[in-house]
């Protein structure tokens, strides 16, 4: 009956029109619905994920690196790093000045980077002092945060800096037995998966992985000998206004480098304020043309070919001619008769000469081969040079005559202190190394390879104790103790001529002690001397600085203790008069 | 002109004809009652307290049914509150049309010198152990205040003074909610309002006049008074009303609740995480999951199936709701039904729309779902008016 009444039809078409507009208002929404929970689903879901999981790390603790008496070289020391989130803070300038007051930080700096909310996180200070963070947080200002991080400190400062290296910011190494060992010592970091709140805490863990600690490394250096070694070195560079020495002490039998120093050096907990130059283990790095030391390869060479004997000897003149070169002696002589003992002693250039002519520059090369010249000794450390050697192929006229005296060739003093080592080791070579032992891990493998015979290693060091009995190495001597050595005064090629320099030299000084059961191999170099510039003169002297120390810290027995017993030289007294006197 | 069957003419030609219609007053009024409805009803508040047990399982550490069982008692009240509105004929709050529009502005000025200030807004008022939201139960009022008014005047509603008339004296209760301020409630108002004109047979030119006069009345609260430098709303309230238009535009602040919903939503998945892996909702990512957020959240335990049972439920509701207008014995009975749907209706596309990206997020409960006693109260009490309406309606059914 309504029906029929066009007012009930208007009614009816209204409500009509109300069911359409809700039937489409709940098919929107239920399509809507659908979409997000279907197609939109996984995205969704992983974006939920993601902003409430957070995966953790957990820094494992930085080994100790110790030197071999158990003195600890680099450790780990706690501190705090201060962060923030912009975000959460209310009022950045009252933050950034109370940092300055607590942590020294310059609020200037640090205010723009609080202020910029664009961000949700900004380091404060890294590893800053845990007590001065503290302070900090007990401002409880909103939007700071702290959590404790390890901070590499070096508590012996500038002792064996260059061999230590660095570990950076983030505990991982950058230079150095840091670097060479940093998985060692790095050991394996934690992690953790946490479910965090909206505002960053963490409600639950979902899982974690443990950390590991790093091994502490113990090294074959001495501190004890490294800090002597380094303070005769510095005053060396003084005495002679050099631009550098280096130092390296080195165990004969296994290898072990029980000092390595360079001078000038630096305080490792200020490595990143060094310039590279400092930062480099000259001793493993850098190479240099080992003059007259090199001398022992040539000599080496001949017996080892039978070509002479140790009393072969020879008539030598002052002066000879290698193809276009004329290669002469150090000081004027008239002709002489030396025997090949006494062309080691003598450092005769000419009679050096001589004898490689008898091996030939083939036999030659491979003697300097032999001799670990041209190779990494493979000591572990990194950045090591391999020197400057010319492959036999492409030897010039006179190279011959040049490379036997230790010219034209460039070493790394741990290659000739090693070469010396195999020589005081009953000619063994053994490969020198820094890394004693490492806590919960084998020992290094050491290499040990025959360069001489014993019987010619035997005829060797007899020749090189006579160079400081009476050669050129007499400053060299330590009262007491027999001394085998060889120095070595070598002109530094100019980069500008493409010749040598008149006026830069590397002089050099390497000795065994005690000869007759040899215990140290000490090779003293000095980059540009001035005043003068013999190894017998600028090296030697440091040589028996160190060594003399050495010996009595290392409660060495004299093997030539008739010397002591003599009224007129006590110990002391022979030991501070002997480098004047020789 | 529109009419419908309480009009002087026809309650004339039902009295000569009284076998029609007159079985139906006969019978006992719970006899009467729309049984479809009813078992709707009782579903949808089963399933929003299953739902509001799943939402608030881990709010409260150590009680996991806290809220569970304040919710029933509530239910309780409601249940009261649904067959008092059962026993009460409309007719009464027709002739008490004054007193009631008297006792609504009271309560919602009420409100604002003596409520409660909660997150911005001051919309409570505490009685003892809960939170009486006046608006809520506004609402309902209002529909009844207007659809007196208008079924008074049906004769004239071609005219514009009619509508303005409703207009006009429906203004200011929506200030006093915007006030509080609770643009939601605000906006459901204007919506129930708007309904009652249009089933009171408004006409079309008059219905877009005031429309348009809505539309530029929110262009200068949004846009226009705020650059003559006379703002209006709140800032955040704007940035969450225009929010929507440009969801990504800034992840962490303004839209930073729709955009936590959206996960939720949509993590749930088909099937839903369950109770114990909702973590949008129970790691507290989703803000307000307890109340405006309470879709999101039940979405995310439940999924789209029980997403979809729940919106089903409700277009049931809605469905029946538009029969009774049909059946509606006068026009008061049916404006008051309509608006009371359309309300329903607007309120839930609001809040959902809200929760999945569809509309600006505005602050206002999902009947039934949100937790609330208010809420709760005010929803059972209108599905009791429904019946009621129902019950003294014509006899045809369905």
């Amino acid at each position: 009956m309504r029906r029929s009444r066009p007012s009930g039809k208007v009614a009816d078409r209204r409500i009509r029109v109300l069911l359409v507009v809700f039937a489409a208002v709940f098919g929107v929404t239920l399509a809507r619905a659908a979409w997000l929970q279907t197609v939109q689903a996984s995205s969704l879901a992983s974006k939920g994920a993601s902003q409430q999981h957070e995966s953790l790390v957990i820094p494992a603790g930085r080994g100790t690196i110790l030197d071999r008496s158990g003195v600890q070289l680099a450790i780990g020391e706690q501190a705090t790093t201060v962060y923030a989130n912009p975000r959460e803070i209310a009022n950045p300038r009252l933050v950034a000045n109370a940092a300055a007051q607590t942590l020294g930080v310059d609020a200037n700096v640090l205010y723009p980077q609080l202020a910029d909310r664009t961000k949700g996180f900004v380091y404060v200070a890294r590893q800053a002092d845990p007590q001065k963070a503290a302070a900090l947080k007990d401002r409880h200002l909103a939007g700071l945060g702290f959590y404790p991080e390890e901070r590499r400190f070096y508590p012996l400062g500038p002792v064996a800096s260059q061999v230590v290296g660095f570990a950076g910011i983030d505990n991982r190494g950058l230079a150095g037995v840091e670097l060479e060992r940093d998985s060692t010592l790095s050991g394996r970091p934690g992690r953790e998966t946490v479910i965090k709140d909206p505002l960053g805490r963490v409600v639950d863990v979902l899982g974690s992985v443990s950390e590991r600690d790093g091994h502490d490394v113990y090294l074959t250096i001495d501190h004890t000998l490294q800090a002597e070694a380094e303070a005769a070195l510095r005053s060396a560079v003084v005495q002679w206004h050099a631009k550098r020495a280096t130092a390296t002490i080195l165990d004969p039998h296994t290898g072990a480098v029980l000092a390595m120093a360079t001078s000038p050096g630096f305080d490792a907990n200020a490595f990143p304020d060094t310039t590279p130059d400092l930062q480099r283990n000259s001793p493993v790095t850098d190479v240099y043309e080992p003059g007259s030391t090199f001398k022992l390869v040539t000599v080496a060479a001949a017996l080892s070919e039978h070509k002479v004997t140790a009393t072969s000897a020879f008539t030598l003149p002052y002066s000879i001619q290698v193809s276009d070169k004329v290669i002469h002696d150090a000081e004027w002589r008239p002709t002489e008769t030396m025997t090949v003992g006494q062309i080691l002693a003598r450092s005769s250039n000419v009679g050096a000469v001589t004898l490689a002519r008898l091996v030939g520059a083939t036999g030659l090369s491979s003697w300097i081969s032999r001799f670990g010249f041209g190779h990494d000794t493979g000591i572990d450390f990194p950045g090591e040079s391999a020197g400057i050697v010319l492959p036999r192929n492409k030897w010039y006229g006179s190279a011959v005559g040049t490379i036997p005296i230790g010219q034209g060739i460039a070493v790394t003093p741990i290659q000739l202190a090693a070469a010396y080592a195999a020589i005081a080791n009953h000619g063994l070579w053994v490969t020198p190394h820094l890394v004693d032992h490492v806590i919960g891990g084998s020992r290094p493998k050491i290499d040990r390879r025959r360069v001489v015979s014993p019987a010619i290693a035997q005829e060797l060091m007899g020749m090189l104790v006579n160079v400081v009995a009476e050669g050129t190495g007499t400053l060299a001597h330590v009262p007491g103790y027999n001394v085998a050595g060889k120095t070595g005064t070598a002109d530094k090629p100019d980069p500008q001529t493409g010749g040598y320099s008149t006026s830069k030299y590397v002089a050099s000084f390497v000795g065994i002690v005690p000869a007759t059961a040899p215990r140290l191999v000490i090779l003293v170099t000095v980059d540009e001397p001035h005043g003068a510039i013999f190894g017998g003169t600028v090296a030697a002297p440091v040589f028996q600085q160190i060594a003399r120390f050495a010996l009595q810290y290392l409660e060495v027995p004299p093997d030539n203790p008739s010397e002591l017993r003599s009224p007129s030289t006590s110990s002391s007294s022979t030991a501070t008069s002997s480098p004047a006197g020789g | 002109m529109v009419q419908y069957i309480g009009t002087a003419a026809t309650a004339r030609r039902r009295r000569r004809r009284p076998s029609s219609l007159g079985r139906a007053e006969e019978s006992p009024l719970l006899a009467r009652l729309d049984w479809t409805l009813l078992l709707t009803s009782a579903a949808l508040v089963g399933y929003g307290l299953w739902a509001i047990g799943g939402i608030t399982r881990h709010v409260v550490p150590g009680d996991p049914n806290y809220y569970l069982s304040r919710q029933l008692v509530f239910v309780a009240v409601g249940l009261v509150a649904m067959l008092a509105m059962i026993a009460i004929d409309p007719e009464w709050y027709r002739r008490s049309m004054r007193g009631m529009y008297v006792l609504m502005l009271g309560l919602l000025a009420l409100v604002l010198l003596a409520g409660t200030v909660s997150r911005h807004s001051r919309r409570w008022i505490d009685v003892s152990f809960f939170r009486f939201q006046p608006s809520e139960f506004g609402k309902l009022m209002l529909v009844l205040f207007v659809a007196a008014l208008l079924a008074d005047r049906l004769q004239r509603m071609n005219e514009l003074r009619t509508p303005l008339l409703a207009v006009a004296l429906g203004v200011p209760p929506v200030l006093l909610v915007f006030a509080q301020p609770d643009l939601g409630s605000a906006l459901v108002y204007m919506a129930a309002l708007g309904a009652c004109l249009f089933v009171s047979g408004i006409r079309w030119s008059h219905l877009g006049l005031l429309t348009a006069a809505t539309v530029f009345l929110v262009v200068a609260v949004l846009w226009l008074l705020p650059a003559a430098g006379m703002p209006v709303l709140h800032g955040y309230q704007k940035a969450r009303l225009t929010g929507f238009l440009s969801p990504s535009s800034d992840p962490t602040n303004a839209t930073y609740n729709v955009n936590q919903s959206e996960i939720a939503v949509g993590a749930g998945g088909v099937t839903g995480r369950g109770v114990n892996n909702a973590t949008q909702t129970n790691l507290n990512y989703l803000p307000e999951s307890q109340t405006d957020f309470a879709f999101a959240a039940f979405a995310e335990q439940r999924g789209f199936l029980g997403v979809a049972g729940l919106l089903l439920l409700y277009l049931l509701v809605v469905w029946r709701g538009l029969k009774i207008v049909t059946i509606a014995r006068d026009g008061f009975s049916a404006i008051v039904a309509a608006g009371i749907v359309f309300g329903f209706v607007f309120q839930i596309f609001v809040n959902v729309g809200m929760t999945v990206g569809l509309a600006p997020v505005t602050g206002i409960t999902l009947p039934f779902v949100s937790v609330g006693g208010s809420s709760l109260i005010a929803s059972m009490a209108m599905i009791g008016l429904l019946q009621s309406i129902h019950a003294r309606g014509r006899l045809r059914r369905g």
